[in-house]
């Protein structure tokens, strides 16, 4: 950390300084401008260079089958981004990505894209909003360009490729992989920027602080404590990101979450989303993320279930319990997903409970007969026959 | 897929991977695990490659099959630190969709998308086990493979064998020749 910048911006909020800067960057924000439309640079340049290797980067995202062409969900996520990039919206393509990580990013050449750890994460549109506003501050702002430059004179050009969807190495990190490379002063813009952009679409700016604290929780569920994490090192931890945050929400105030609209449209897909999460098998920060939306959201028994599985899975003291828990309470919901009762079979039938476990199983099978499990299943319930 | 090869043949040409022909016949794998192959296959030794051996038909990365013999309580399926954060280890505990969990976990590791399509009771090593397919998209490059697996637990000892392949040609040209191995592998209880 920049030691003069540490000592400065400590001895300001030690002063109680923080509302006047607060204040003082809303002020800045107001008076931020969106630049005009970008016109493609000529490819001999170093900008230009830049938009054709994104190019070709978008040609391959394409044609990915991690690209989640979803008819419904590709143009509703698009959409959000239209109205946060207001006059850029026809620059601005966005791809949804399958990976179970909390990401997304955006290159020069208006290619956005947002991961599904993402999408589950997130519990309305408008802190969606918050984290599309913020890369599309990036591009607003040409922070890449700036960075590029930056490389090209330290000989870290590999940093660069690190901000745009070359994504698999620092996908387990959790956090987004374009926010490792930008500048702290870079990230502070473009929370402004993302704030500014979210109040003049309408979203409740709010919410925006309320992304850092929720992924707070998680990180503290790390076997590291998220000491490790290079979001530590090199960005504004997030919880001054998440004051920041709140402290400018508090001059934008209205707007709304749009909650329910964006539970409707996610509803589809939350069962995927929340298998490859339990994939993961970072149990304690599932359990955390799963705790959180089930607090917050406690009419969907997607995710009690999905807790519950991720208790049994881990198989720790008292976990058992924890599952039968939450599969239990998941039953008394509408729309219950079929692995409850696969849960509460599987469990019973090593407890030694062969009806209840024969009937839950049976259950299971009756209603996803097509599992893929569903021969293993059949043969449990043949054992347990006799 | 050009990463990768670069990749491989990177590591196979510092002299880090040594390569050695399983001969037709009977082959000891491990202390208690014994296959009968029909066709010679390879040995990939990588160093600090973990408890499982690699073979592959075709070369790294196009196929591989994976062998655990005796793997213990509480023992990872992957080398040392190759979980990331997490550790992928096994428990004598475990259920058949706990054990294809492991796999899982670890193949989808680097953000590739696994996906379970069978999951069944069979047997293996002469004893009660577990038959597993699935289908894997790779996030390097994008492509699809198809697995399969077999697995049982014996005296508190993991023994599987996992094999993947690109869907395209390869993994039906070694499917029969996995299954036959599978059908061969006997456990000494």
């Amino acid at each position: 950390m920049n030691r003069r910048r540490f000592l400065a911006g400590g001895c300001a909020w030690c002063a109680g300084l923080a509302p006047t800067l607060a204040l003082a960057q809303s002020l800045q924000a107001q008076q931020w401008a969106a630049p005009a439309r970008f016109s493609r640079p000529d490819a001999a340049t170093d900008e230009g260079g830049l938009w054709g290797m994104m190019d070709r980067e978008e040609s391959r995202l394409r044609r990915r089958p991690f690209n989640l062409k979803d008819p419904q969900l590709q143009p509703y996520i698009q959409d959000i981004a239209c109205r946060l990039g207001a006059e850029h919206c026809p620059d601005i393509r966005v791809y949804v990505m399958r990976t179970p990580f909390f990401n997304a990013s955006m290159a020069p050449n208006g290619m956005m894209q947002v991961w599904t750890g993402l999408l589950l994460r997130v519990e309305n549109e408008a802190q969606l909003a918050a984290v599309l506003g913020h890369e599309i501050g990036h591009y607003l702002a040409r922070h890449s360009i700036e960075r590029l430059r930056q490389a090209r004179s330290n000989m870290a050009a590999a940093q660069i490729m690190g901000l745009f969807g070359l994504v698999g190495a620092i996908g387990q990190l959790g956090v987004a992989a374009s926010m490792m490379a930008y500048s702290r002063d870079n990230e502070s813009e473009a929370d402004r920027i993302g704030l500014l952009l979210m109040h003049k679409a309408g979203y409740a700016t709010e919410e925006a602080a309320k992304v850092w604290k929720n992924l707070q929780l998680e990180l503290k569920e790390r076997p590291d404590g998220g000491a490790r994490n290079p979001l530590f090192a090199t960005h504004p931890a997030p919880e001054d990101r998440q004051q920041e945050l709140a402290a400018l929400a508090a001059t934008y105030q209205g707007g709304t979450p749009h909650d329910a609209e964006w539970q409707k449209r996610v509803q589809p897909f939350l069962r995927e989303w929340l298998i490859d999460e339990i994939k993961r098998g970072q149990h304690e920060e599932t359990i955390a993320l799963l705790t959180r939306l089930a607090r917050d959201i406690p009419t969907r028994p997607e995710y009690l279930v999905a807790r519950g599985e991720t208790y049994r899975l881990r198989a720790g003291k008292d976990d058992f319990d924890k599952a039968l828990g939450d599969y239990q309470a998941a039953l008394g919901l509408e729309g219950v997903p079929a692995e409850a009762y696969r849960g509460l079979g599987m469990i019973q039938r090593l407890r030694e409970q062969p009806a209840e476990a024969r009937t839950n199983l049976l259950r299971y099978l009756e209603l996803a007969p097509q599992a893929p499990d569903a021969g293993m299943i059949k043969s449990y319930v043949e054992e347990l026959k006799s | 897929m050009r990463k990768l090869l670069v990749v491989f043949a990177l590591v196979a040409l510092s002299g880090c991977a040594t390569v050695n022909k399983m001969e037709s016949g009977n082959q000891n794998i491990g202390e208690r695990m014994s296959v009968t192959l029909e066709g010679a296959w390879n040995h990939v030794a990588l160093p600090n490659q973990g408890p499982g051996q690699t073979w592959t038909m075709e070369g790294l990365p196009v196929d591989t099959l994976l062998i655990y013999s005796g793997l213990k309580d509480g023992e990872a399926i992957h080398r040392p630190g190759a979980g990331g954060q997490k550790s992928f280890n096994f428990r004598a505990t475990m259920q058949p969709d706990e054990i294809v969990g492991l796999f899982e976990g670890f193949l989808s590791l680097d953000g590739s998308q696994f996906q379970l399509t069978k999951l069944e009771p069979a047997t293996f090593g002469g004893e009660k086990g577990f038959h597993f397919e699935y289908s894997l998209v790779r996030k390097v490059d994008g492509v699809t493979l198809l697995g399969m697996g077999y697995g049982m637990v014996s005296k508190r000892e993991l023994f599987a064998l996992v094999y993947q392949a690109p869907r395209l040609t390869f993994f039906s040209r070694h499917k029969d020749r996995v299954e036959q191995i599978a059908r061969s592998a006997r456990v000494k209880t």
